[in-house]
């Protein structure tokens, strides 16, 4: 890629820069020229992607000191940082990281004069869909039994706040990302596609009929970009993918991958089941669990979002499922 | 004929919850809750999604002449409903003096004054050789002494008190009305910041919206007396039925203590 030079010393943070989203969104911009700020808790972190253009600092969003040095002649920040697991030993960092640090990332973008906050959310804040897919305006259908969906709405409330303050910022929600980049307890996705790589992925949920919808992380960066560009203050964007269920997914990968794997259908009440032994593990024991009951429950459900309001005013763009699936096949097969 | 649910404090928590749950079941709403409250976009939501027709009024039912208006404006536009849902409410979580006349008054207008009203304009309304259906929401809070929520607590009690008593009045007709006593419920941004620390017992009496929506809905069907969604809350009237007063306000001062040395 030629590295573009408009952007020259245009000062950019990038919060999470060791994360899924974050890592890539570095590098995305690194190479359109900016001067990327990259805050991450491990400057030695094998996750960063190194270029010449990142200068990546130590610091935490729970450290504002770090913060401020990190934030300081930014002209624009992304918000990535999240606690973005299934589950965490302790309960509190999920309120912790995603609600009390976006705070902190607000707070100091405010008292810094930062033109605008590019805030990550997620689809979570909306849940599952009753019927039709999501959009933007639409209200959550149930409640919060999934920490990270709870703290992530938390934070969003904090995003009001502080666009009420007059701190310009605009919320993307990305759906379920996949993509190359590491094997971490955030991304299933990854898990699913390495696990049947290697033949050691067995069971489809149910009936497989699920559906829920798929981003491809190139399409994250993209519109995470676009919203710093030309989102409106203060609006929330979806940013999705294709609606895919388990079926069509294991299709899909037994088609790209050529490899046919024996998969096994599990009734939603066996994972229920083993979903309840695995937290009263977690809970005696702390022995991270493989499945949680909040999340068992949400097998029932379909979750299909709406992009229409990114591609629209963003011009956002959804890579087809198979092209994405694809690449990602092809960077675990370059990589293991 | 269809049913029609009344439902008030629609736009957020356990009337959100209600109305989509009604209109799951195909019921059409008629949605109650304050201007600027997003109402609008709920009911796009429901009309979208479900098969049912959804009328919004905004409007503040803590004012003297609003139940009035809802009705009004039902006759209007020719619509009618046959379930009345006693929603819409003001909680505190706070001492006595900490909060302002105005507060109480507000909080006592919404809980009790307007429950009558609606109550009232309902059964007036109503045609009763069809079945009619009344929900009202008290609190599991009306059965206890909870420090901090003095008038909250009382106004549910009062709630219950009026629903006990037209559920008697009402006997033999095509009227049923239900109690519901919900205990926590993760509704409110705050709260769910208060409850996010709870453990133990304590967050098993917590129950989301849609879970309370649901076991309260199908109890309403069913034509039961008093609702108590939670396997938690029911455990917790019984003991507290069998404890003697004494016992009892020895914890409550306890716990107040732990409370008071925070």
């Amino acid at each position: 890629m030629i590295e573009a030079g408009y952007n020259k010393y245009i000062k950019v943070l990038v919060t999470g820069a060791s994360g899924f989203i974050g890592r890539k969104l570095c590098l995305t911009l690194a190479e359109m020229g900016y001067q990327v700020v990259g805050l991450c808790r491990n400057i030695n972190h094998p996750f960063l992607i190194q270029h010449r253009n990142i200068q990546f600092i130590k610091g935490d969003v729970m450290d504002e000191l770090s913060l401020q040095k990190a934030m300081k002649d930014c002209t624009g920040v992304y918000h990535t940082a999240a606690m973005a697991k299934m589950w965490c030993r302790n309960e509190q960092d999920f309120y912790d990281i995603n609600v009390v640090g976006t705070r902190n990332v607000l707070e100091c973008a405010l008292n810094l004069g930062v033109n605008r906050v590019v805030h990550t959310s997620t689809c979570g804040v909306w849940g599952p869909t009753l019927n039709l897919p999501v959009a933007e305006d639409d209200p959550r259908a149930v409640g919060f039994p999934i920490s990270y969906e709870r703290t992530k709405y938390l934070a969003e409330l904090e995003v009001r706040n502080y666009v009420k303050k007059g701190l310009d910022v605009v919320i993307v929600n990305p759906s379920r990302v996949y993509g190359d980049g590491p094997i971490t307890d955030s991304n299933t996705v990854s898990k699913m596609v390495t696990g049947y790589i290697k033949g050691t992925w067995h069971f489809i949920p149910g009936k497989g009929t699920q559906v829920a919808n798929y981003v491809f992380v190139d399409d994250v960066v993209n519109g995470q970009i676009s919203a710093m560009q030309n989102g409106l203050i203060g609006e929330r964007y979806i940013l999705g993918g294709e609606d895919v269920s388990f079926n069509g997914f294991f299709k899909t990968l037994r088609e790209l991958t050529g490899k046919k794997r024996r998969l096994y259908k599990v009734p939603l009440k066996l994972i229920k089941a083993y979903s309840v032994i695995e937290h009263f593990k977690s809970k005696l024991f702390g022995l991270t669990p493989f499945f949680l009951p909040e999340f068992a429950d949400r097998l029932k459900f379909n979750q299909q979002y709406n992009s229409g309001k990114a591609i629209k005013e963003l011009n956002y763009r959804i890579t087809p499922f198979a092209v994405g699936l694809s690449k990602t096949i092809h960077h675990f097969q370059k990589n293991t | 004929m269809k049913n029609t649910a009344l439902i008030t404090g629609a736009s957020e928590g356990l009337g959100k919850s209600f109305a989509i749950e009604m209109a799951k079941k195909g019921i059409d709403l008629v949605l109650v809750a304050l201007p600027e409250s997003g109402l609008p976009h709920l009911a796009n939501y429901l009309r979208q999604n479900f098969d049912c027709q959804v009328f919004c009024i905004e409007i503040d039912l803590t004012l003297p002449h609003s139940a009035a208006a809802v009705f009004d404006r039902l006759d209007v536009h020719q619509l009618s409903v046959n379930i009345l849902i006693n929603n819409a409410g003001l909680g505190n979580w706070s001492w006595f003096e900490e909060k302002s006349i105005d507060f109480y008054r507000a909080q006592i207008d919404l809980n009790i004054t307007n429950t009558v009203m609606l109550t009232r304009l309902f059964l007036h309304h109503i045609n009763k050789h069809l079945p009619n259906y009344i929900l009202n929401v008290g609190s599991l809070g009306g059965h206890f002494i909870v420090p901090k929520k003095q008038v909250y607590g009382a106004t549910k009690s009062f709630v219950g008190y009026f629903t006990r008593c037209l559920q008697m009045e009402l006997i033999g007709t095509n009227v049923h009305v239900s109690l519901l006593s919900p205990g926590g419920i993760n509704t409110k941004p705050e709260l769910l910041v208060m409850n996010n620390n709870l453990k133990g017992f304590a967050k098993a009496t917590i129950l989301e919206a849609d879970v309370v929506a649901r076991e309260a809905i199908e109890g309403l069907f069913k034509m039961r007396k008093e609702i108590i969604p939670g396997f938690a809350n029911r455990l917790l009237l019984i003991i507290d039925k069998l404890i003697p007063a004494f016992l009892k306000e020895l914890i409550i001062r306890r716990n107040l203590r732990a409370v008071l040395s925070v």
